[in-house]
């Protein structure tokens, strides 16, 4: 008789308890009839808006760096941006690493034999014989002691996929110092752009500091298939020759008698070792009297001591490497520290064909550190070269507010003059290179005038940091009279303070919180809802048990 | 004409096993050749603690990609994952790169008071030697050795160096102590044969108990 109570309270309460947004429309509407709509209950309330403190958007970098300056003979233009390269590497680049001073060479970072320049041999007054020295480094890869990345090395707030990178030769640690675990300043993705003179006696020593084989390709670039001495020069493992194994070295020779903008990458397992970020620009810069040639720039982005040719017809010089990474590739070298693991997860469980990209990369970094460092800043008339290399798996559709490129060469090879025109849109294939003009010239075609005007991928999926936008490879073209004295742009729409953080990127806040949280913010939970749902669950379980008994008992 | 010769020159100059790049730079007390690196280092300053030099220690300590055949998980080595001395020595290592890459010999944690960043630092170049001379503090403590190139460390070219009794292992010194974090190697199917196992371990206890009934 007791139980039998029990059974009918149970059945009372979930009468009572359910909601009636969940009875059969049929029953709402004949309910209507009799008692009208609902009473109102107001929806929940927006949630707290975040409290995570953004980052510095413009930390700055060594004091000094990105002012103009004289470094023995080499003048290293001024970086208008927030964050700039090491004029001493620069200079050191220019000169040769064994022909500056002990004291520049110190603060270059670089070692005596990174960039060593040597002999005139056309008697022009520059050096033509250039030996350049790779590495390899690891970023943000595992540790046996460590859940956290080493050597670690951020594209935006937070985004620290595995990377592997080509590094020119630096003395000392791969880290800040040793209470850090930042990798340096030089020591980043992109693999640097190199760059040298046309008809000039190139050696690449590829020294593999990195745990895994690796080759050096140079895609585009006028070279024998083998050496002088008949070693293999293709880079290639089918054909060419053996991986330089780990801890190995070996040296790779071109005399290339062409200009134009070519590619260098690894060849070994391309579809993953070239994704890793084994790839850079390689820039071969026309014959001209008295052409130092800024061989290394790290990271790429603007060449700030171009060679003569194009200060011949441009005021700046810039390069943008495009580069777009799988999240499931990078971390895998993150998931063990076992050499033989990692092996097998990057090349025979990880399958390309399965995969998407998921961060989209220009010189190195995501929105909103492209704003950083990616910055064309410069004057209405100035004409501008952006030497561009899509390194990516898929294609960039290379779009600019407020103006027009005009193609001038593509592949390395120069458009004919009749065939350009002027585009906001340039197609890249993944491996592409274009050279364009930036004229800022408003003429309506040209450019529109001042401004701070975005260029981007204009793939959608290229604007985004793993499907969160603003994100990837936004950048912009900004006039002098909108930057701002610490290298920021003085933009006037949004706040930013959302995209300084690691929160907006991990998807965890409203794209709009900052400018309209009431509207846009997440709602807050329904805790009447809750509290009904669980007098429910209270009553069904009642309602279960007591017929769970009544079976036992026989009844 | 005399400018080509001058670059001729500096050519040459680079290619010569040394060049006058030799010397010292002040603020990092560094000492840097074409074989290439000492920083910090110390023939005569006594740490606090240390009346005298106890004892003169000589170790030749080789790196390279070799001495990790006989590791499993490595990419590269030293002869001498540890190295054992007693307090207030001076300790003097010639550190030979066997490899066609640059690598290092690192410790810290030394008195920053005579050791700026309290990092005693041998850099090797491609194939060449290095020496260097340090002068260990007098308390017993155990210090990390490593090569600070990336991954180098975490692929095995990680040591200790021990002074007196030492202050306990460090982690994932190859042939002293185990990695803290650790792949599994189970092979392949291994649930198969622990779940016979777990099953075995049920119906034993079963009969057990029924038996004792
Ligand atoms: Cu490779
Ligand atoms: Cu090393």
């Amino acid at each position: 008789m007791r139980s039998t109570r029990l059974a009918l309270i149970c059945i009372a309460l979930v009468l009572l308890a359910w909601p009636p947004q969940w009875y059969p429309d049929t029953v709402r509407i004949a309910l209507t009839q009799w008692f009208g709509a609902a009473p109102w209950r107001s929806l929940p309330g927006p949630l707290a808006a975040n409290a995570e403190t953004p980052e510095d958007y413009c930390p700055g970098g060594e004091a000094g760096w990105r002012d103009e300056q004289e470094i023995e003979g080499v003048t290293v233009q001024a970086v208008a941006g927030c964050v700039a390269d090491n004029p001493w590497l620069v200079a050191a680049a220019v000169r040769g690493t064994n022909n500056v001073s002990h004291r520049v060479l110190m603060r270059s970072g670089l070692t005596a034999d990174a960039v060593e320049k040597g002999a005139d041999l056309d008697g022009d007054g520059d050096p033509d014989v250039i030996h350049i020295r790779l590495e390899v480094a690891e970023l943000n890869g595992s540790s046996a002691e460590s859940r956290d990345p080493v050597t670690s090395y951020a594209l935006a707030p937070g985004i620290t996929p595995g990377l592997w990178v080509f590094a020119p030769k630096l003395a000392g640690m791969a880290t800040e110092n040793f209470e850090s675990n930042q990798a340096r300043s030089a020591l980043r993705l992109p693999s640097p752009a190199l760059r040298v003179e046309q008809g000039d006696r190139v050696i690449i020593t590829l020294e593999n500091t990195h745990y895994m084989p690796h080759t050096l390709h140079l895609h585009g670039a006028d070279h024998g298939f083998t050496t002088a001495t008949g070693a293999g020069n293709d880079g290639v493992p089918l054909t060419s020759e053996v991986p330089v194994m780990p801890g190995m070295a070996r040296s790779y020779e071109l005399t290339p008698r062409h200009a134009g903008t070519m590619f260098y990458h690894c060849h070994v397992q391309p579809h993953v070792h070239v994704m890793m970020g084994l790839q850079g620009l390689f820039v071969i810069e026309e014959n001209r009297p008295n052409n130092w040639v800024q061989t290394i720039n790290v990271g790429a982005g603007q060449v700030r001591a171009p060679a003569v040719a194009v200060r011949e017809s441009y005021q700046q010089e810039y390069d943008l490497h495009y580069l777009d990474l799988d999240q499931q590739l990078s971390e895998r070298i993150q998931h063990s520290n076992d050499p033989r693991v990692i092996t097998r997860s990057m090349h025979r469980e990880y399958d390309i064909t399965d995969a998407s990209m998921d961060y989209f990369t220009l010189n190195g970094r995501s929105f909103p550190y492209t704003f950083r460092e990616s910055l064309v800043v410069a004057a209405p008339g100035d004409r501008i070269k952006l030497r561009v290399v899509n390194g990516g798996a898929k294609g960039i559709a290379l779009h600019t507010h407020g103006h027009k490129f005009v193609v001038v060469a593509e592949d390395g090879s120069a458009v004919p003059e009749a065939a350009r025109s002027a585009r906001d849109v340039v197609w890249l294939a993944t491996s592409q290179r274009a050279e364009l003009d930036l004229i800022l010239e408003n003429d309506g075609v040209h450019a529109y005038g001042p401004g701070i005007w975005p260029f981007h991928d204009h793939q959608y999926q290229g604007v985004t940091n793993d499907g969160i936008g603003p994100g990837g490879n936004i950048s912009a073209i900004v006039y002098e009279e909108y930057m701002g004295e610490s290298g920021w742009p003085r933009t006037q729409g949004v706040s930013w303070d959302n995209y300084f953080t690691v929160a907006y990127y991990r998807k965890q806040l409203p794209v709009w919180q900052s400018y309209a949280p009431g509207l846009f913010g997440d709602p807050g939970p329904d805790w009447i809802l809750l509290l009904r749902l669980s007098v429910l669950m209270l009553a069904l379980g009642g309602l279960l048990g007591t017929l769970l008994s009544w079976l036992r008992s026989g009844r | 004409m005399a400018k080509i010769r001058t670059l001729a020159l500096l050519w040459l100059l680079a290619l010569a096993p040394t060049c006058a790049l030799a010397q010292h730079a002040g603020h990092h007390n560094m000492q840097l050749d074409t074989a290439g690196m000492v920083m910090n280092a110390n023939h005569d300053r006594l740490p606090r603690g240390c009346d005298a030099i106890s004892r003169d220690y000589d170790f030749d300590i080789a790196a390279g990609q070799e001495f990790a055949a006989a590791v499993p998980g490595t990419s590269f080595g030293l002869s001498m994952h540890e190295v054992r001395v007693e307090p207030c020595a001076r300790v003097t290592v010639n550190f030979s790169n066997r490899d066609e890459v640059r690598h290092q010999w690192m410790v810290h944690g030394l008195p920053k008071y005579l050791y700026p960043t309290g990092m005693f630092h041998l850099e090797a170049n491609a194939g060449a030697s290095v020496s260097g001379t340090f002068i260990v503090p007098g308390d017993d403590r155990t210090y990390l050795i490593h090569c600070d190139m990336a991954q180098h460390m975490e692929k095995g070219m990680k040591g200790q160096l021990v002074v007196g009794k030492g202050s306990g292992n460090l982690w994932s010194v190859p042939g002293v102590s185990r990695s803290f974090y650790r792949d599994s190697y189970l092979p392949r199917g291994s649930w198969l044969p622990l779940s016979a196992v777990f099953l075995m371990g049920i119906i034993v206890a079963t009969l057990w108990v029924r038996r004792g009934r």
